[in-house]
């Protein structure tokens, strides 16, 4: 008896340590100022508005701590002030998607709840909050609840109106932040880049608060005409929990773009072409182009997606990627919701000239001297203008030559759909030009990068746009019958030598027991 | 002879064999964090087998006690079924293993990175050549002389790096910038005591001014994204950045003096 209720008391104890909410100690103000002073003034700056050095470089902008909005709070949505642990657990873990990290691995718990203190004081935040987020009943995910959430996540353009129908935030409006900074709705495909968790209690919270110095309102408000009640929040937050698209994770230990073999057919030279859902997608963080003139600080295209396919003949690249904006120089809307001057959107595809023998790559920033790349550069064309695809073979930044994308057989096609550029590119697999031209062979690893533009923020164009690093394709070589062959020599071998020595061992104790199958 | 109850000699070969392997990723792979490669476990491991085997069939009577259970196996008419089920395993193994083995993997060919490539003696940057040998930092001395002056350009340093390093080293200094992720190779991790605080000021100058182009031949994979800095920042503005990186982290330069 004793031990079942020692254990029960051990199962309670892990589960509390498990789900245990962080309670807030006191701070000392002092203290925190220290830390601030040598950790935090950089970007939130020594007083605390939010105009460190780092302030014209970042976005989303640092905090302003004197305006007291706080994105991530569950206080309820009429008060102002944040618990403690809001603030807290913004430190500890820091803002996904934002140059803000978590501290948890420099800093002490204490050092942490010192600088809740201090942080508050710009505020003048002095009392406690009063009022919480009522989470009612929780809602568990289910079939049911995420169709419900869908309902109302459409029904009178509740979240559709800036989130769109998909959830990629594909924009129709454009949104301003508290310091009248450009922010754009959140695409809730990619989880990874909510502040606070995708987590369904977490949403619900972002739901019912709505979000501090942005325009995301809360729906808890009896004031909105898109108000929920509690249970609708938790549907809602169940269905945008559920919106979470998993091939757009980037996994770190995936570096190879593998490209099926078509036997015979034609390849796809379309974006919608069925055949590309049996591919196997890769998908690479897009970094901005920091590196050289004119380094670009404010990106908004975060990761891509590739694809391949080839056959004998030639090979067909299908890169995808989230785009708020389909940004087409010219045309009215698409203007009025860029950053001016807009320009087009755009995807490359970046190929050593020569696959290397050895480990070295050409330069990943346009190539070197001594190492050429070939670039394919699809544009989407503007309002009087078609799309378009260029080819140019470079060696670094400064030594660019312009190459007729049509005599080299490479042929390009993109389709905007839901905020999300799809765009394919075919080349034959081998050129007329081997000096100038990459020339594909199966079972090579053959690097590769990409660059994509979104040609309606902060006017994206030449060196002003995102980037990945080197990666892989690699042609799928078809391995034939071989493998399945050996494996059933091999199995067959080892069954064979198995029964010749059970069968002479047993033929040595008795003769007649295994006559009837014969002799070997 | 007393029948003590213990494990049967195969099953403890097979545990002591399995219990060495797991030590040999517990330590490498979890503790140091650095996984061991499977050309290089393969080789320690034949030679673990071949020991455990020479220790198990030392004299001829533990010999036996290990083949024993295997022979029986074979032998005994009433082990029946379990035969059975072993001559269908076995071979179904074999075939298994062999086809993955002949099956390409389509592995990312492995990149080996050089971290800290010997420096030249001399190199050329803002224009002129900077012996490494004797190159200090201009303002190292203000650290005794002057500190109010240091803890001045301290923040200077701070503030050019985070306005131009911590989108790739982070602002905990410790490598992991927001844009860290995607790039190959990872930035350096300054916290990390094998990185600055193994070299001296004139070493990390060099780095910084001209960045992933201006490694030396050896320096694989040569596809580092640091920029060539001297085309951003200025020399002083190099050496107050240098400053920062080591107040940060509470970390002191090498030096040639011993002290």
């Amino acid at each position: 008896m004793r031990q079942i209720n020692l254990l029960k008391l051990l199962v309670i104890a892990a589960s509390l340590l498990i789900v245990s909410p962080t309670f807030a100690k006191p701070g000392d103000v002092d203290r925190g100022k220290g830390i601030y002073d040598k950790r935090c003034t950089w970007c939130h700056g020594d007083e605390g508005d939010g105009t460190g050095a780092a302030e014209e470089r970042l976005n989303p902008p640092p905090r302003d701590f004197t305006s007291g909005n706080y994105k991530i709070k569950t206080t309820a949505f009429d008060e102002m002030i944040p618990n403690d642990e809001d603030v807290f657990r913004m430190i500890r873990d820091g803002m996904p998607g934002t140059a803000m990290p978590g501290w948890s691995s420099l800093l002490s718990e204490q050092d942490m709840w010192d600088l809740v203190a201090y942080v508050k004081v710009f505020a003048e935040f002095e009392e406690a909050p009063e009022q919480q987020v009522d989470y009612g009943t929780p809602v568990a995910s289910s079939p049911e609840s995420i169709a419900q959430g869908k309902e109302l996540f459409e029904d009178g353009d509740r979240c559709v109106e800036c989130h769109g129908k998909t959830g990629k935030g594909s924009a129709i409006k454009r949104l301003k932040g508290d310091v009248s900074e450009r922010t754009w709705p959140r695409n809730l495909t990619k989880p990874w880049t909510f502040r606070g968790s995708n987590d369904p209690k977490d949403i619900f919270t972002r739901i019912s608060t709505g979000i501090a110095g942005t325009e995301m309102p809360s729906f808890a408000d009896p004031k909105s005409k898109k108000m929920l009640s509690i249970k609708e929040r938790w549907h809602v937050a169940n269905y945008v929990a559920s919106l979470a698209k998993t091939q757009k994770v980037v996994n770190a230990e995936n570096t190879v773009i593998k490209a099926d073999m078509l036997e015979g057919d034609l390849l796809p030279d379309s974006p919608d072409d069925e055949r590309w859902e049996q591919t196997i997608p890769t998908t690479f963080l897009l970094v901005p182009q920091i590196i050289g003139e004119e380094r670009f600080f404010k990106p908004s295209n975060d990761t891509i997606t590739v694809r391949a396919l080839y056959n004998d003949k030639a090979i067909a690249m299908l890169m995808e990627w989230d785009d708020r904006t389909k940004s087409i120089p010219g045309d009215e809307r698409a203007e009025k919701i860029a950053d001016k001057p807009i320009q087009e959107d755009g995807v490359a595809v970046q190929l050593p000239v020569e696959i290397p023998k050895k480990m070295q790559k050409p330069y990943f920033g346009m190539g070197d001297a001594s190492r050429p790349v070939n670039i394919w550069h699809w544009k989407s064309g503007t309002k009087d203008t078609a799309e378009t695809v260029a080819m140019i073979n470079s060696r670094g930044f400064q030594d660019i030559e312009a190459r007729d994308a049509a005599e080299v057989g490479l042929q390009a096609k993109g389709s905007y759909k839901d905020g999300t550029w799809r765009v394919v590119m075919v080349r034959p697999l081998t050129t007329a030009d081997p000096e100038n031209d990459l020339q594909f062979v199966e079972g090579r690893f053959i690097p590769v990068a990409f660059a994509a533009w979104d040609g309606s923020n902060n006017s994206e164009k030449g060196s002003r746009h995102t980037m990945t690093t080197w990666y892989w394709l690699l042609l799928k070589p078809s391995t034939g019958a071989m493998p399945i062959i050996m494996a059933l020599v091999i199995a067959g071998l080892f069954a064979g030598a198995l029964l010749w020595w059970a069968r002479s061992a047993a033929g040595g104790r008795k003769p007649q027991a295994d006559s009837k199958e014969g002799t070997a | 002879m007393t029948k003590k109850r213990r494990i049967p000699r195969l099953l403890q070969l097979v545990l002591v064999v399995l219990g060495i392997y797991l030590g040999f990723v517990l330590t490498f792979d979890v503790i140091l964090g650095q996984v061991i490669p499977k050309s290089l476990l393969t080789m320690y491991m034949f030679f673990v087998i071949a020991g455990v085997l020479m220790v198990f069939t030392f004299t001829e009577e533990s010999a036996q006690e290990l083949i024993g259970p295997i022979k029986a196996l074979v032998e005994d008419p009433s082990k029946k079924m379990v035969r059975n089920v072993v001559f269908v395993i076995v071979p179904l193994l074999a075939g298994v293993y062999t086809y993955a083995s002949l099956m390409p993997s389509f592995e990312a060919p492995v990149e080996l990175r050089t971290i800290h490539p010997a420096p030249p003696s001399s190199v050329k940057a803002f224009g002129k050549r900077f012996d490494l040998a004797t190159l200090e930092n201009p303002y190292r001395k203000f650290e005794k002389e002057d500190p109010d002056k240091f803890h001045k350009l301290v923040k200077q340093g701070g503030e050019i790096y985070i306005q131009n390093c911590q989108y790739c080293h982070g602002d905990r200094l410790d490598g992991k910038g927001p844009y860290a992720a995607g790039l190959n190779p990872t930035p350096l991790n300054f916290q990390d005591v094998g990185t600055i605080a193994q070299l001296q000021e004139s070493f990390v100058f060099w780095r910084i001014a001209t960045g992933g182009p201006g490694l030396p031949a050896e320096a694989a994979p040569w596809i580092s994204s640091m920029p060539i800095w001297q085309d951003f920042l200025s020399e002083d503005e190099i050496w107050k950045v240098i400053l920062f990186l080591y107040e940060y982290t509470g970390r002191q330069p090498r030096s040639w003096e011993h002290e």
